[in-house]
């Protein structure tokens, strides 16, 4: 059994150390949020926040997130009390048919957690490697600027 | 919230319900075969009227459509049409869409027709609704039926002269069935409140929240994992080898596998199902599978030449005037060819499906566009009628087109029916890139002319679609049906020119696939507008008019005028009648184009959907070649807008899609094969957010008029939009997308500049290229007479004796001893070596591969049988010292002995010691047996004799203690020259000259460690004490591959031995300070840097998509690992490409340091691509080095290299 912290929560699996943390997070943990689309780490939608940063949890094995803090979309926010960014990403409407939105919300959480304030170049180079197909980018940056300005007006909401 | 509209699941849940009133009605007559045109299907009678509309007793509301939700947001839309005409709240509408057990059969998902077509049934039908309840309502009030409103789900007389009625109250205890059969009085649009508004999308919360949506997240009881394995014929469909490939594959290859429960063949259909989906996944890699060699029908090194090569069809779709005759007579005459490349779907999601085989029905959970088709499909592929099969359809990633949903469905259905269970098929990324029915290449022909007073007189177009019809996957593979080239027509969208040349002539030529394609967004009409906007345009230049002003001369279609002045006043359009008046800023050009389109779709003359114009605004880099654009203006008329923000929605996805295949999309194809190469992002780039246009939409309002779809209108004049534009900023046309920078470089005649790089200290000498391991074989050996001369030296070939077997194994050596030989053990990595990738700890049995053939490891656990259990102390010493085993037969050298003779006598005993004292393992490692010569064991007396000064080390006495200390270990335990000398014929190490001078070792290239080592920066102590302290050096980069292993064994020794190695080893270099080494490495990056500016072709976009997410120069935020610049990295200034290729196949398991490592390549990058990423990296990364020759064999050497155990 391999131990691991998710959302808060200790969790036990029975998986090889190396399989990808991806897996066990979708098959074992029933979590949505992070979700699979290259397996080479290019498209971010499988991001999870490690320890704070956005990760892809595609190329990081199961047995390497022993004691650090895993923690996926489901772990942000809910219907009732979801994050800030969550909020912003929902009020801007910010996605098509929402597959890379896991990847979009958790790389914004890590990039407001470490420049509360970027700029908007600050922010496609955040996302650059995030890849949408769609072409809901214009709604994406939008949602993050609603994210900070919300931030910066009721600092309660972040 | 559960609600009665939610619960229904089948038709018959809705027959038999109560408390409901259903709309309902006949099924349209089946469509019939039009010839050309890809298969439909019509309902079946047996299931008797479609269900359209449902209010129940609730006061909820079903809808249902046969269409699905793309992720273009029609969910949302339909709700809204249904809300406005039932006059309920929008909450209390469920929309049911293309689940084929209720849902009524409207073809595929396609032709942007849902809301412009197949939505006036559910509207219809909730208008029937409405009646009915106002109807029933106005009995209960006892009053005419004008006197009653609808407003918000609640009935009530107008004059309020008593209580509302809730609608759902209306129904309580009854069923009633309402048929639509003729037209139906519906609401006037002036009378909206929902429909026209901006309602916000209901899906959106669950994707941002991590609800289960997509057909990913399905999870049923007893579900197993499954994975396909598919041909090497990627995306080829058509040809008799196709089913025809999969000679046999090797079971047993994958028997080390846990939870393997089937693997499942039929013809060419390969599949793998285990419990768990890592395991599905593994197998995949490591079932061993024979295919048979294919011939491809045609090589798409040419796609112009193919496509005219295919055999065609001419079919002329429109004749006006004598264009023959207007041609002869023009003026000036305009005779221009465009082509239009593959292009994928490219979902960001691989496709999934689930499928649960019982008691012969079928239940799939899909992301399909087209349920009802595939639905008859999958009856056909499982021989079951298609009442057995239930398509239930959920979200996917957004697909714009046939993307692998259907495929992926049908190979679950197979696994599912194989073993009895639910089977979850997730497609790999790398089949959906292959696979992936493309978009069509295209190939547009005009002819053309124009009068002395420049009007144009003559259009005479061809165009010329390689069908795309692609039949499911499976049904091939299997053989189910035969793969057949099918002609459809589907090249006619949108190819009548929307100008009236006054002489017009307009032909397809219908021809068979080349490549498996399928409907992508703009199918046809994007190629087809992007020939007819460039060359007005180009018509334009010739007359000396602004092409718009020229635009607006050929345009009858008033709708169209208003659009193109809005769209032109909105973006400032510069009128201009000759390029290169924008402007430019230095080496940048500034450009500004228009292009106007309205998408004709379906078959022709088909639909007329949304029109659309914009106006692009680019900047080209004249040097570089690349294209960006600044700012687009869209302007659009969609009739009336049912959801003004999901209208702009769709607006900016079609403008950055378009935008992304403009600049950067075309399916790279694999030379002489014809096959898909593109298997992942880098080969197939996309527009990021860096590139993102400013977009600026211009929606005219059109109340009352009938809405027109816009999930692809905004799309169609895009390409012609940027291409224009590129002519204004520059003067040269672009007729072939993507405008990529190399061709853009080709077309302005420019060369890439190169920046020189700032000089860099001479590179300290290069060991020579004569690697010792692996490179030298028997044939080195064979004829020497070395041989002959060493025959005669018999007294070093005398056996030597065996040594007696000690006592009891180990001994009471105390733990402070014991202690000392696991460091001693540490510094040596002699786990390393005798432990087994799944072994025991020195088990042994590990094969090392040499030149001369396999040698395994032995056991060093003191079993007394296995292992060395039976050896006493004096045997250990003659053992590590002299190199002989305790029955007396002599050792190879594999076994580092002529280093381990340097140590003392106190750590043989510690690490005796050691290793006594392990729990013993009963583990008989495999016998190593070289061929002759190599197997004459005896020999290795003379080779000692020859090769092997004896030890222990005896210390220099001009150097300082921490000196000696680094040389002892390096060069005893620690046993570096093993790897990092170059050996000579006889497999020594070459400790002359070339001691530590760089060696290669089962494939890796152990570099020089000597003269401060290959890169730009010498070693420094400092620098050396990092990398063998924590595995990674910011001036070197990061341990990889066995070295990896070495500094993970090196964790156990004390920081005093890792500084005394460093010591030691920073002596052999040019003896560097800090500053200066931190100077230099400045230097190294800064010119990577200048030469990144100037390097902008495929391999750039290949690194910068597949690598550039993690290897930046801090950029953006770190993702994984320690993103030391590659500019300091060794293995790009080695004089071989090997260590680089080797990282890049195989990736970094385990890195050195943060969590997460690096993804391995191999099976999703071609030799050839790895080939151009290397030779960019070396360019890119080490300016100064000579380019690598021949990598593509360096990489076909090191994948053997890689491939061996």
């Amino acid at each position: 059994m391999l131990a691991l912290r998710v959302n808060g929560i200790d969790r036990e699996v029975s998986a090889s150390p190396d399989t990808p943390l991806l897996y066990v997070l979708r098959n074992d943990l029933a979590l949505n949020g992070p979700r699979y689309g290259c397996g080479l780490g290019e498209c971010g939608a499988c991001s999870v926040l490690i320890d704070g940063v956005a990760r892809r949890s595609c190329i990081v094995t199961v047995g390497a997130v022993a004691g650090h803090a895993v923690v996926t979309l489901e772990g942000l926010g809910t219907r009732e009390r979801p994050h800030p960014v969550q909020r912003a990403f929902i009020e801007a409407q910010a996605a098509q048919c929402g597959y890379c939105m896991n990847g979009m919300i958790v790389g914004t959480v890590a990039l407001l957690a470490r420049c509360a304030r970027p700029t908007r170049e600050q922010i496609r180079d955040a996302l650059a490697h995030n890849l949408c197909r769609c072409g809901a980018h214009v709604e994406i940056l939008r949602a993050v600027e609603l994210a900070i300005a919300q931030s910066a007006t009721d600092p309660a909401r972040s | 919230m559960t609600t009665r509209a939610s619960g229904a699941r089948t038709r018959a849940h809705f027959r038999e319900a109560q408390g409901v009133l259903l709309v309902s009605r006949e099924p349209p007559p089946p469509p019939g075969r039009i010839p050309g045109y890809p298969t439909m299907v019509g309902a079946n009678p047996a299931e008797g009227p479609e269900i359209l509309v449902a209010v129940w007793d609730d006061g909820s509301v079903t809808a249902l459509n046969g269409h699905v939700d793309l992720g273009t947001g029609i969910r949302t839309a339909l709700g809204q049409v249904v809300a406005e005409e039932l006059d309920v709240p929008f909450a209390a509408v469920h929309v049911v869409l293309g689940h084929t057990a209720s849902a009524p059969n409207q073809g595929a998902t396609i032709a942007s027709s849902t809301l412009q077509i197949h939505a006036a049934p559910l509207r219809d039908a909730a208008a029937l609704a409405r009646g009915w309840l106002r109807a029933a309502a106005a009995q209960r009030f006892r009053c005419a039926e004008a006197a009653v409103t609808l407003r918000d789900g609640i009935a009530a007389r107008a004059d309020a002269a008593a209580p509302g009625i809730p609608l759902g109250e209306l129904v309580a205890g009854q069923h009633v069935e309402l048929f639509l059969s003729g037209p139906v009085t519906v609401k006037a649009p002036a009378d909206y409140s929902v429909v026209g508004t901006s309602v916000p999308r209901v899906d959106m919360a669950a994707k941002a929240l991590g609800e289960a949506v997509f057909v990913h997240d399905v999870r049923v009881p007893q579900m197993l994992h499954g994975r396909v394995i598919r041909p090497p014929y990627a995306g080829l469909d058509v040809g008799a080898f196709v089913g025809h490939c999969l000679e046999s594959f090797e079971r047993d290859s994958i028997a080390h596998i846990d939870g393997i429960v089937e693997v499942v063949r039929i013809h060419d259909f390969l599949g793998v199902v285990a419990e768990r989906e890592e395991d599905a996944q593994r197998a995949v890699h490591e079932l061993v599978v024979h295919w048979r060699a294919f011939t491809p029908r045609s090589d798409l090194a040419d796609v112009a030449g193919a496509v005219r090569a295919n055999p065609s069809t001419r079919r002329e779709l429109k004749v006006r005037g004598d264009v023959d005759a207007a041609l002869a007579g023009a003026a000036q005459r305009l005779t221009r060819t465009y082509l239009w490349p593959y292009q994928m779907h490219a979902s960001i999601g691989p496709s999934c499906a689930v499928a649960d085989w019982r008691d012969g029905s079928l239940t799939v959970w899909s992301g399909t566009q087209n349920p009802h088709v595939l639905r008859a499909e999958l009856a056909t592929l499982m021989g079951l009628p298609d009442v057995a099969v239930d398509v239930v359809r959920l979200e996917a990633a957004g697909c714009y087109g046939r993307n692998c949903a259907d495929d992926v469905t049908a190979d679950a259905a197979l696994l599912s029916r194989a073993v009895g269970r639910p089977v979850r098929v997730q497609l790999t990324r790398e089949q959906e890139h292959a696979w992936d029915p493309k978009g069509s290449a295209q190939l547009m022909e005009i002819d053309g002319g124009l009068d002395a007073q420049g009007a144009a007189i003559a259009y005479d177009y061809r165009s010329s679609q390689p069908s795309n019809g692609a039949p499911t996957l499976a049904l091939l593979l299997t053989r189910t049906i035969d793969p057949v080239p099918d002609v459809f027509h589907t090249g006619d969208r949108t190819a009548v020119p929307p100008y009236e040349y006054p002489n017009l002539r307009v032909a397809v030529h219908d021809m068979p696939p080349i490549l498996r394609s399928a409907w992508i967004r703009g199918v046809s009409a994007l190629p087809n507008s992007f020939a007819h906007e460039c060359y007005v345009d180009e018509l334009a230049a010739a007359a000396g008019v602004d092409p718009i002003e020229y635009r607006l001369r050929l345009l009858e279609d008033e709708r169209a005028i208003d659009l193109v002045r809005a769209t032109a006043r909105e973006a400032g359009w510069r009128p201009r009648t000759q390029p290169q008046e924008g402007g430019a800023d230095g080496d940048v050009l500034k450009g500004q184009g228009f292009a106007y389109a309205r998408y004709f779709h379906s078959r022709f003359p088909g639909f007329g959907a949304a029109w659309a114009a914009w106006v692009a605004e680019v900047e080209v880099n004249r040097v570089t070649g690349e294209v960006h654009v600044r700012r687009v203006v869209v302007g659009q008329d969609a009739g009336t807008m049912i959801n003004p923000e999901g209208v702009r929605h769709q607006v900016h996805g079609n403008v950055i899609q378009t935008t992304s295949r403009s600049l950067l999309e075309s399916v790279e194809t694999t030379k002489g094969e014809g096959t898909v190469a593109a298997r992942e992002w880098g080969a197939y780039p996309i527009l990021s957010f860096r590139h993102v246009p400013v977009i600026e939409t211009v929606l005219l309002p059109r109340p009352g008029e009938p809405a027109l779809g816009v999930g692809e209108s905004a799309s169609v004049p895009g390409t012609a939009a940027i291409a224009n534009a590129i002519y204004d900023a520059t003067g040269v046309r672009l007729r072939n997308p993507p405008f990529t920078p190399e061709v853009v470089r080709a077309a302005l005649g420019a060369t890439a500049p190169t920046v020189p790089p700032p000089p860099l200290p001479a590179p300290p000498a290069v060991p020579s290229a004569a690697p010792g391991w692996r490179r030298k074989g028997l044939a080195a050996l064979a004829g020497s007479a070395l041989l002959g001369a060493l025959a005669v030296a018999t007294s070093l070939v005398l056996p030597r004796p065996a040594m007696l077997p000690a006592g009891a194994a180990g001994g009471d050596f105390g733990a402070p001893l014991i202690e000392r030989g696991r460091l001693v053990a540490a510094s040596g990595n002699c786990m390393g070596c005798h432990t087994t990738a799944d072994g025991a700890a020195y088990a042994g049995g590990r094969a090392l591969d040499t030149p001369f053939g396999t040698i395994y490891t032995t056991n060093i656990t003191p079993d007394r049988e296995t292992g060395i259990g039976a050896w006493s102390l004096p045997a250990f010493v003659r053992a590590m010292r002299e190199g002989v085993s305790r029955d007396g037969h002599r050792l190879y050298p594999a076994f580092p002995y002529p280093s381990f003779t340097l140590m003392s006598d106190d750590d043989l005993l510690a690490l005796y010691a050691y290793l006594m004292a392990l729990p013993p393992v009963r583990a008989q490692a495999p016998t190593t047996q070289l061929a002759f010569p190599y197997g004459a064991r005896s020999l290795m007396g003379l080779w000692n004799a020859l090769y092997v000064a004896p030890g222990p080390y005896v210390a220099d006495p001009a150097r300082s203690a921490q000196w000696n200390r680094g040389a002892y270990l390096v060069e005893g335990a620690g046993h570096c020259g093993a790897c990092h000398t170059p050996r000579g014929a006889l497999g020594a190490e070459d400790r002359g000259g070339r001691y530590l001078a760089g060696a290669f070792v089962e494939g890796w290239e152990a570099p020089s460690l000597v003269g401060g080592g290959a890169g730009p920066v010498p070693w420094t102590e400092a620098q050396l004490y990092a990398y063998l302290r924590e595995g990674s050096s910011r001036e070197h980069g990061a341990a990889v591959g066995p070295m990896a292993e070495v500094v993970g064994a090196l964790r156990a020794l004390p920081d005093a031995d890792i500084a005394a190695m460093a010591h030691y080893l920073a002596s052999l270099g040019p003896g560097l300070d800090d500053a200066e080494a931190a100077a230099l490495a400045q230097r190294a990056v800064d010119a990577s840097r200048a030469r990144d500016a100037t390097m902008r072709d495929g391999a750039q976009r290949m690194f910068e998509a597949s690598c550039g997410g993690c290897h930046h120069d801090g950029a953006h935020p770190a993702i994984h690992g320690a993103n030391l610049p590659l500019a300091l990295n060794s293995s790009l200034h080695s004089a071989h490409p090997d260590n680089l290729v080797r990282v890049i196949l195989e990736g970094v398991a385990t890195p050195a340091e943060g969590v997460g490592g690096m993804p391995a390549f191999a099976d999703s990058l071609s030799d050839d691509q790895i080939a151009r990423l290397a030779a960019y990296m070396r360019q890119r990364f080490a300016p100064g080095a000579p380019a690598w020759a021949e990598v593509v064999a360096a990489v076909k050497r090191v994948r053997l290299a890689a491939a061996r155990p």
